[in-house]
């Protein structure tokens, strides 16, 4: 499913969050929306998804504008904390997320070795999650977010903290879900990482600066570097300012 | 809903201290309120100087359940002082030729009061006309403490406990950002509170039963009406609890921040709860008893365990439960809305 953004604005009471954002995403892309810390990353994805409103603008997906009960069904979502329950294992939490999407008892069940084995977390299915590694909690959360086999998935900071080993592994997931048909936006912070999406929102401030396909936008930098992207539009902010 | 109901079971099965706090805590407190308002046999010390009283009620006073110390004149004199380097001897009762009979106590208490109690028996011993027998339509003269308020503390761990449990689990839900995760889900709002209610309603369920039947059949507490309707007050309490935590938690952004309303939100509902008279509360400020949950449970606990009453005349209490649950489910679902509109 497709993703149509328009002009979306957000304030949180005194601070303008999110300025006037339009971009679509085509189905089955990766799309990354990157950005420095505080850029407005999470609170794009949380309108994206429903969880708050826009003050203007309109969101859509497959059409059907958000926020929307139904398409919640087809939306997986990954926060940036892990959000699981530490006091039940892996296979409960699974289990009762499951639940919620109301998938039949078959069906979880087979569904659940499937994610586990996914996220390469089988043996520790019986563990209680406050047991986990960090890089453990990570996975769960992803197989949580992918259990219901979503049309679209979000994925908030997903590699944040994780060391690159992991990092490398959890992306080669991104890329099997991508393949089975699932459209993802993911945000993150680290530069690097960009070359792993399809295409990559750049978001400065609330403002998105450049979103383009990955090829475009490195062709637009010297070396190859996004980052340089974000210093010219830092230093034409602060030129802005100082005038 | 019944998916979230199993885990909230299933997750506080898993916690021990929870399983504990509402299982074993009100049984421990159950226990420690019956010795402290128990029946005592507590023996009272009384100084006397011999000399100076009336034979008989010497006698009457050595017949009573008392330990009998006899004082010199110079101490009966300085009964303030004496009773200050002896902590033991609980009154001192002196005689003078201006002021009568004079009766000095170390302090304002209990145990002064039993004495004092003993002392009066003694008297009207003397004197038969005077012996002045009490009657109660309801309970007996000689019951503990323990009969008279024994109900008041069914009424409070039903509610505190759960209170507490279901408080703290709704905010760490919200600040694990779990909470946020489970509304982006098909669930709907009404639902994540009926889960909650529904999983901590079967601990209430059974925490009920357990406390009913410890009161009364391990701790003896007198109880004149049917304990089934004991049972559905103090199950209806809880899950006004439930909804009550849930409220609370709104307002908190950490476990420590629910301890932090307990002043606020717990303590004023103790005193309003039947410890101590309504009516004697001034100002018509026992009135506020009526916005309290607490009130209308332990109402209705006293009526059937004092009063014998059955559900024709503690309806109204349960209504008012019923009802208290309903507005804050209704407020709860409201507040979700900070995480999800629909």
């Amino acid at each position: 499913m497709d993703i149509v953004v328009s002009h979306v604005s957000k304030r949180f009471v005194q601070k303008q969050v999110i300025k006037d954002v339009t971009f679509a995403i085509p189905a089955g892309e990766i799309c990354c929306l990157l950005g420095p810390s505080g850029s407005g990353k999470t609170t794009l994805i949380r309108l994206m998804i429903g969880a708050i409103p826009a003050d203007q603008g309109t969101i859509e997906i497959g059409g059907v504008q958000i926020p929307n009960m139904n398409m919640l069904e087809k939306i997986g979502f990954m926060p940036q904390n892990d959000a699981l329950y530490d006091d039940l294992s892996a296979e409960a939490n699974l289990r009762f997320f499951g639940g919620l999407y109301h998938m039949e008892k078959v069906k979880l069940e087979k569904r659940i070795n499937e994610v586990l084995a996914m996220v390469d977390l089988k043996e520790h299915e019986k563990k209680l999650v406050k047991n986990f590694s960090g890089g453990m909690k990570k996975r769960l959360s992803l197989a949580v977010a992918i259990l219901h086999s979503p049309e679209i998935l979000f994925l908030d900071e997903p590699t944040a903290g994780i060391d690159p080993v992991l990092r490398r592994k959890i992306w080669e997931q991104f890329q099997d879900i991508k393949n089975a048909g699932t459209t993802i936006i993911v945000s993150t912070h680290v530069m690097d990482e960009v070359t792993e999406c399809d295409k990559a929102a750049l978001i400065y401030n609330g403002s998105l600066i450049e979103y383009d396909s990955v090829t475009n936008l490195l062709q637009k930098t010297q070396n190859g570097r996004v980052e340089e992207l974000f210093f010219s539009a830092s230093s034409n902010s602060m030129g802005g300012a100082s005038q | 809903m019944i998916h979230l109901a199993k885990r909230v079971i299933r997750q506080t099965l898993n916690d021990k201290r929870s399983v504990m706090m509402i299982f074993v805590a009100p049984l421990l407190i159950l226990t420690l309120v019956y010795f402290l308002l128990g029946d005592s046999d507590y023996v009272s010390t009384v100084g006397i100087e011999k000399d100076a009283m009336p034979g008989p009620l010497v006698s009457a006073l050595e017949e009573q359940d008392l330990h009998v110390v006899e004082l010199t004149s110079d101490d009966a004199q300085q009964a303030k002082e004496y009773l200050k380097d002896h902590q033991q001897v609980d009154a001192i009762i002196s005689f003078s030729q201006n002021s009568g009979m004079t009766i000095t106590m170390y302090e304002p208490s209990t145990k002064g009061s039993k004495a004092v109690r003993e002392i009066q028996a003694a008297m009207a011993s003397l004197n038969p006309a005077a012996k002045v027998n009490l009657s109660y339509v309801y309970g007996t003269q000689d019951q503990s403490m323990f009969d008279s308020l024994g109900y008041v503390f069914l009424a409070l761990f039903s509610f505190f406990l759960v209170f507490i449990i279901s408080g703290m689990a709704l905010v760490r839900e919200r600040s694990g950002g779990t909470l946020e995760r489970l509304l982006m889900t098909p669930i709907k709002r009404g639902e994540v509170i009926l889960g909650y209610t529904a999983g901590f309603g079967v601990f209430a369920v059974i925490q009920a039963i357990l406390i009913v039947l410890y009161s009364i059949f391990v701790l003896k507490l007198s109880s004149v009406g049917n304990i089934g309707w004991v049972l559905l007050t103090m199950v209806l309490l809880a899950v006004t609890a439930v909804s009550f935590g849930a409220a609370i938690s709104v307002f908190a952004s950490s476990e420590l921040q629910v301890v932090q309303m307990i002043p606020f939100t717990i303590i004023p509902q103790v005193f309003f709860s039947g410890l101590i008279p309504l009516d004697l509360i001034p100002y018509h400020l026992g009135n506020l008893s009526y916005i309290m949950p607490i009130y209308y449970g332990a109402a209705a606990i006293k009526g059937v365990m004092v009063y014998g009453d059955g559900f024709l005349q503690i309806w109204g209490y349960l209504l008012g439960l019923i009802l208290y649950s309903f507005l804050l489910y209704l407020l709860n679902t409201q507040a979700l809305k900070k995480f999800r509109k629909l």
